[in-house]
């Protein structure tokens, strides 16, 4: 435990001091990619690790949170109210799309919620169809060291939640959900109720995710980040390094960089064969991800020590 | 007016035969083993590759790669069975849909990144001979390739059909599909009857790649876009229902062509998806699901 | 219609279908306070439907259910677990993938008069685990355990809840001889405490020295109530319920 406080802060004290350190900006720019989609698959673990539902339309929410950031961002709104702005949008439509779709059973929740992503991306795509570029006068002051430091504090805000769910008492509830709702119910867990606040937190996350997707890209086509890729990689880097787990979303998205950063120099498509297939080996023979082979390994050695 | 609404309904129901087609081997997948695939869309995809394979080495003519694209299919699907949907069977209902979902998703990201490896990104065609022909039919257009493939996702159905309706095993698929402990109980293999309803409906994905291949094109990235087509088509027909599904895959196709034609072409999309949220919320047992 | 004491629970009237099967049909019954009610019938008498619209489990198609006066026929299964009202499901259901004491710990932290600080709330959860001979078992995951484990884990994480009312659907199936007494024993000392029960249970020896009455459905309807020797011994409870054959070892 005490090992694992000491591991924690020495990491996030390098996070800190990093842009002073790290002698080129790409080298910032990858890390800064790293806390992003750490960011976002920690926010689809709130509901999809630690709750069991797995929604496959969150990029609905990074979509509207970047949108609704980065259009009054560039129509003379101060950045922090933007911000506000997006993240309020996304979890007000956690809210309404979260309760009637989470009454839903089944197979029926994750198909929901990837028609009703598909339908705001295919709106979007047709309503909006052009390329958001910064302005020059926003181009002359750009630097990536605020974009990184947000960053960073939204990284540790998502997880403060997940670490939370950990040992709260609506954690507590959430678990039991996930793992039996008929039970949950019968030791008192009002099951709806718990996994609609988990949606809406991960609702609110993704959309704060999306605001700073929005104030970090120079252009991009205002649809792209309801594209359902942002769904799939944020499930995928969840579950490779640990649904359900508090440090899995962040590990896994080192991982997922790392080995995306080494293999597309050489062959495009490599890595993602890769991804995919460690994906089915983890969800088929170890749920627990990474973090859950690294406790299995640490306990057994710190047994084979004594 | 009217010739021109009727003209995009039969385009329509000839494009629905197809959905219908597509989303009828995930129905038989869920309503016998309960268990979601959503890499179906990728199978279908596969299907199309071998066609496209065959029409470019050796001119082979795509209504008769269906005879190879169908066992093709349906040995992969038996191999996905036993390397990995098997390890599922034993889970609780819930968990066992929802672990089908993820293995579905992982494997689809693998069969898309084999097809690009294997075949590269960009589209391929089949081009025969007849590719463009059309004929009339008092008054309305209707092109020739389409039309045949339209009879022949028929034609498949009415196979499956027979199949489960007059066969041994058919019957053991739908006893399993009714009640599984009741259908081990009276001595029905129920794991081989799982293994032959998942290559079944994979099979059925190859046929109707191989008839997607007549009038479209193939590219690794299709698969997504036909396993949401084949969700909605199974939600809208009521899932496990075969009949249902095909027909709500005439349903869709039709619905979509239409709106595409009041609407503009940019809504079709979401005319299907919109719709296909109504029922959700409003008939989640399907359109055409008794009780 | 019922003993003694005040009524703790009160079925008025309650039916239930599935397509067209009745399982349960006009069904009216009480509880009394501090008693033990066996609920008996044969296989598909609709025994856990009564259960299921007690706990909330399942709507019911018309009647009411009152609990300490109050109606909770509209109430969810968690409200109801939180007035008083717990359950034992007739399959054992632990939550799989948390641990012994964290199953009881849940059933602490929402149940009725529950602790809310989680400090307090873990110490009263090891002390039912002790209670149920499970301590060492703390950390062990919940699937992890014995058939008998499971069944004693699915109780204590019942009275973790803090329940008025105990719900026990075949509480004994699959247990050893030596294992029925001790859960038969656990079962009093339950019932000491002020608890009420109304237990399923298939063993007529159990149901005999246990319950205070018992009262037995056919076909989802009433056909007998009474002290349990009386009731066991009229010919057409045995008829309907044991079949001519279990006369004999009956008697």
């Amino acid at each position: 435990m005490r090992r694992q406080v000491v591991a924690v802060s020495l990491i996030a004290l390098a996070l800190v001091f990093l842009p002073a350190l790290a002698p080129r900006d790409n080298v910032l720019n990858w890390v800064f990619l790293a806390l992003l989609y750490g960011a976002l698959a920690q926010s689809w673990n709130l509901l999809g690790g630690f709750g069991g539902q797995v929604n496959l339309g969150h990029a609905a929410f990074f979509g509207l949170g970047s949108l609704v950031t980065r259009t009054l961002w560039l129509n003379q709104v101060p950045l922090p109210l933007a911000l506000v702005a997006g993240t309020a949008a996304a979890t007000a439509m956690g809210v309404i799309i979260g309760a009637p779709s989470l009454r839903l059973r089944g197979p029926y929740f994750a198909i929901g919620t990837l028609a009703v992503a598909e339908i705001l991306r295919i709106t979007t795509a047709n309503a909006l169809p052009e390329v958001s570029f910064l302005p020059t006068t926003y181009l002359a002051g750009y630097r990536l060291l605020p974009r990184y430091y947000l960053a960073l504090g939204l990284v540790s805000a998502v997880t403060f939640v997940a670490w939370w769910l950990t040992r709260s008492r609506f954690g507590y509830g959430l678990a039991a959900v996930r793992e039996d709702a008929d039970v949950a119910e019968a030791i008192g867990v009002h099951a709806f109720s718990h996994k609609l606040l988990a949606f809406v937190l991960s609702s609110l996350f993704a959309g704060m995710a999306g605001g700073l997707f929005a104030y970090y890209h120079v252009s991009y086509y205002l649809q792209f980040p309801f594209n359902p890729i942002w769904t799939f990689d944020a499930l995928l880097i969840t579950f490779l390094g640990g649904a359900g787990t508090v440090w899995g979303p962040l590990v896994g998205a080192g991982f997922f960089l790392l080995l995306r950063e080494t293999l597309a120099l050489r062959l495009v498509e490599l890595h993602l064969l890769i991804f995919g297939i460690v994906f089915v080996l983890v969800v088929l023979v170890f749920p627990g991800g990474f973090v859950a082979a690294w406790r299995a390994l640490a306990t057994r050695s710190e047994r084979s020590l004594q | 007016m009217s010739s021109i609404l009727l003209q995009n309904a039969i385009f329509g129901l000839l494009v629905g035969g197809l959905y219908g087609l597509g989303a009828v081997g995930l129905s038989l997948v869920f309503g016998v083993l309960k268990m979601l695939n959503v890499a179906h869309g990728e199978l279908i995809m596969l299907g199309g590759y071998v066609s496209v394979w065959l029409f470019t080495l050796w001119r082979v003519d795509p209504f008769v790669s269906i005879l190879a694209g169908g066992p093709a299919l349906f040995l992969v699907g038996a191999v996905l069975y036993q390397a990995l949907f098997r390890r599922l069977i034993h889970f609780h209902e819930e968990h066992k849909i929802k672990n089908s979902i993820l293995i579905g998703f992982g494997l689809a990201l693998i069969l898309q990144t084999v097809a690009i490896l294997v075949w590269e990104a960009d589209e391929r065609a089949v081009t025969p001979s007849y590719a463009g022909s059309v004929f009339a039919l008092g008054g309305v257009v209707v092109p020739l390739s389409r039309f045949a493939a339209l009879l022949l996702s028929f034609a498949a159905l009415g196979g499956l059909h027979l199949f489960l309706t007059r066969t041994r095993y058919g019957t053991a698929i739908r006893a399993t599909a009714q009640d599984e402990q009741a259908a081990a109980l009276s001595g029905i293999p129920t794991g081989t009857i799982y293994l032959v309803a998942f290559a079944l409906g994979s099979a059925l994905a190859g046929v109707a790649g191989a008839l997607v291949s007549v009038s479209d094109a193939i590219s690794p990235a299709i698969g997504l876009n036909w396993t949401l087509k084949a969700l909605i088509v199974v939600v809208l027909g009521g899932m496990g229902n075969i009949f249902g599904t095909f027909i709500a895959g005439l349903f869709l196709g039709v619905a979509e062509s239409l709106s595409g034609f009041l609407l503009g072409n940019v809504y079709r999309e979401v005319v299907g998806l919109a719709l296909f949220l109504i029922v959700l919320s409003l008939r989640p047992q399907g359109l055409f699901a008794r009780g | 219609m019922s003993g003694d004491g005040p009524e703790l629970l009160e079925a008025e009237d309650l039916s239930k279908s599935f397509g067209g099967l009745r399982a349960v049909d006009r069904l009216s019954f009480a509880v009394d306070e501090g008693e033990i009610l066996g609920l008996l019938g044969p296989n598909g008498s609709g025994k856990t439907t009564v259960f299921n619209l007690i706990a909330g489990a399942l709507p019911a198609d018309r009647g009411r259910v009152r609990f300490s006066g109050r109606d909770i026929t509209r109430e969810p299964p968690s409200f109801r677990t939180r007035l008083g009202i717990a359950r034992t499901f007739q399959l054992v259901r632990p939550l799989p993938n948390l641990t012994a004491l964290d199953n009881v710990l849940v059933a602490r932290l929402y149940g009725r008069g529950r602790s809310t600080a989680l400090r307090t709330a873990r110490d009263e959860s090891l002390d039912l685990l002790s209670l149920f001979g499970l301590s060492q078992k703390a950390t062990t995951s919940a699937h992890a355990l014995t058939l008998a484990e499971r069944k004693r884990l699915e109780i204590a994480r019942a009275l973790a809840a803090r329940p008025q009312l105990l719900l026990l659907d075949e509480p004994l199936g699959g247990l050893t001889t030596t294992e029925v007494s001790a859960a038969l024993a656990q079962f009093r000392r339950i019932q000491a405490e002020g608890i009420t029960l109304v237990i399923v249970e298939h063993n007529v020896h159990a149901v005999r020295s246990l319950c205070d009455r018992v009262i037995v459905l056919n076909s989802g309807r009433l056909i007998a109530e009474g002290r349990p020797a009386e009731v066991l011994s009229r010919s057409e409870v045995i008829e309907v319920y044991l079949g001519k054959a279990s006369r004999a070892a009956l008697q």
